[in-house]
């Protein structure tokens, strides 16, 4: 289990929900932005939204396993989304699913020890003609090789280690 | 304004705006529900409770339960439609909690297909997913279980399926479910739901159980009054006791 990146505390989760009027309403949005701060919902933050907007634990809990973006483990510094429609399905994102194991030792659902990447399946992003395709945070990569797929990954280590010099001693070779 | 309708070829009266099952019910016609419970609102989603309604040449399967009748309508409750129909939903149902005894006794009475290119979920599977129980919790003001995850992994759980520290143990949930997917276990001092172990209290006079400690604590504050301690009978007679004593002379 890689560590979060920060020590989350009950009054860090408290200051997001404070932002939000307390209103039941505003469960998605408090989570969504404790999501985007630590990386995932520590279990402190469905109490902390209870208390403050009244919505029962196992609401939010429910809620929260609900949405993909959401999620109960820390997610990577870096998410790789490896397309598994039909499409990619047919050109190989098994194989690619294979290379990132072999690369990063990660299961789909899973993060990296060093806590720099996570790896979701996702069906279809939308650009059929590409596959098969993959996507690291923002960046498309679009008919990805088994050849190609190590440079990628080394990239985005690469850019993650300049921003954070910490987490960057185990430097994988792919 | 009370409208006249016909029921398999009977005429009835209902006032508009009354759901068709209630209806069926009244005047005697057996619709077979499962997420339909007099005491929580509208469920509709088990579909076994469908019927099919007849106007002129027109024909359309609406779900009994949560169909408000607003017009005089034809209302068919075995047509080989709704036989058809009916079949299928149990038969997926089925699927969804294949060691229910009750959906198999059902599917086999409402002549359910097989689907045996369906893969049923876990063979120990009992929930329909219904989610009545959950209502139940949340109605009671405990909301401590809730239907987790989606698709196929989708369950009724308490958060991190770990022992809820807001349940109470009242066993509501267990009451409610239509195929008795909640296991609880009691004996004459403790019961187990959920994870977690309650003790159970006793009437101080004549030793029926009343609830758990939680359960009697909770409807206490809910009273606004210290928690009871006897049962309904032994309380009645407590206060039957206190007028004899003020006017029984
Ligand atoms: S446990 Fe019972 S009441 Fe709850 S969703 Fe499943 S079938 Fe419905
Ligand atoms: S009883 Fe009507 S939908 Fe379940």
């Amino acid at each position: 289990m890689p560590e979060p990146e920060k020590n989350v505390t009950v009054q860090d989760i408290e200051a997001i929900a404070r932002k939000y009027p307390a209103e039941k309403r505003f469960a998605l949005a408090i989570m969504q932005d404790v999501q985007r701060e630590f990386s995932y919902l520590p279990q402190p933050v469905f109490e902390v939204i209870h208390r403050h907007i009244g919505t029962p634990v196992a609401h939010l809990y429910a809620l929260a396993t609900f949405y993909k973006a959401l999620s109960l483990k820390p997610k990577g510094q870096n998410v790789i989304k490896l397309c598994d429609g039909t499409a990619c399905h047919m050109r190989g994102a098994s194989n690619l699913s294979k290379g990132i194991r072999a690369a990063l030792d990660i299961e789909p659902g899973e993060s990296s020890a060093d806590g720099l990447f996570s790896l979701e399946l996702v069906n279809c992003v939308g650009s059929c003609a590409l596959a098969p395709v993959m996507v690291i945070n923002e960046t498309y990569y679009g008919k990805v090789t088994m050849e190609s797929l190590p440079a990628i990954i080394a990239e985005h280590r690469r850019a993650s280690c300049e921003d954070t010099a910490a987490s960057c001693e185990t430097e994988v070779v792919a | 304004m009370s409208l006249n309708i016909s029921i398999d070829g009977k005429t009835c009266t209902c006032e508009s705006g009354e759901f068709l099952l209630e209806v069926a019910r009244r005047n005697g016609f057996y619709i077979p529900t499962l997420c339909a419970h007099e005491s929580l609102s509208e469920q509709g989603c088990c579909r076994v409770c469908i019927v099919e309604i007849v106007s002129g040449e027109r024909s359309q399967i609406v779900v009994s339960c949560v169909y408000p009748v607003e017009r005089a309508i034809e209302v068919l409750t075995n047509s080989e439609k709704v036989k058809a129909l009916r079949g299928m939903t149990l038969a997926l149902l089925q699927k969804l909690a294949p060691a229910s005894s009750l959906i198999a006794g059902m599917c086999k009475a409402y002549g359910a297909p097989e689907l045996p290119r369906l893969e049923a979920r876990a063979d120990d599977d009992t929930c329909i997913l219904c989610g009545l129980c959950v209502k139940a919790c949340a109605q009671l003001g405990t909301g401590a279980i809730a239907a987790v995850n989606r698709g196929i992994e989708k369950k009724i759980a308490t958060p991190y399926d770990q022992p809820s520290a807001t349940c109470i143990g009242c066993a509501s949930c267990a009451q409610v479910c239509p195929t008795g997917s909640i296991v609880v276990k009691q004996d004459a001092q403790e019961r187990s739901i959920w994870g977690r172990t309650f003790t159970l209290l006793a009437c101080d006079r004549c030793g029926v159980i009343l609830d758990t400690t939680e359960a009697v604590a909770y409807a206490a504050t809910l009273r606004d009054a210290p928690p009871e301690h006897l049962c309904p009978d032994c309380r009645k007679q407590q206060v039957a006791q206190a007028f004899v004593g003020v006017y029984g002379k």
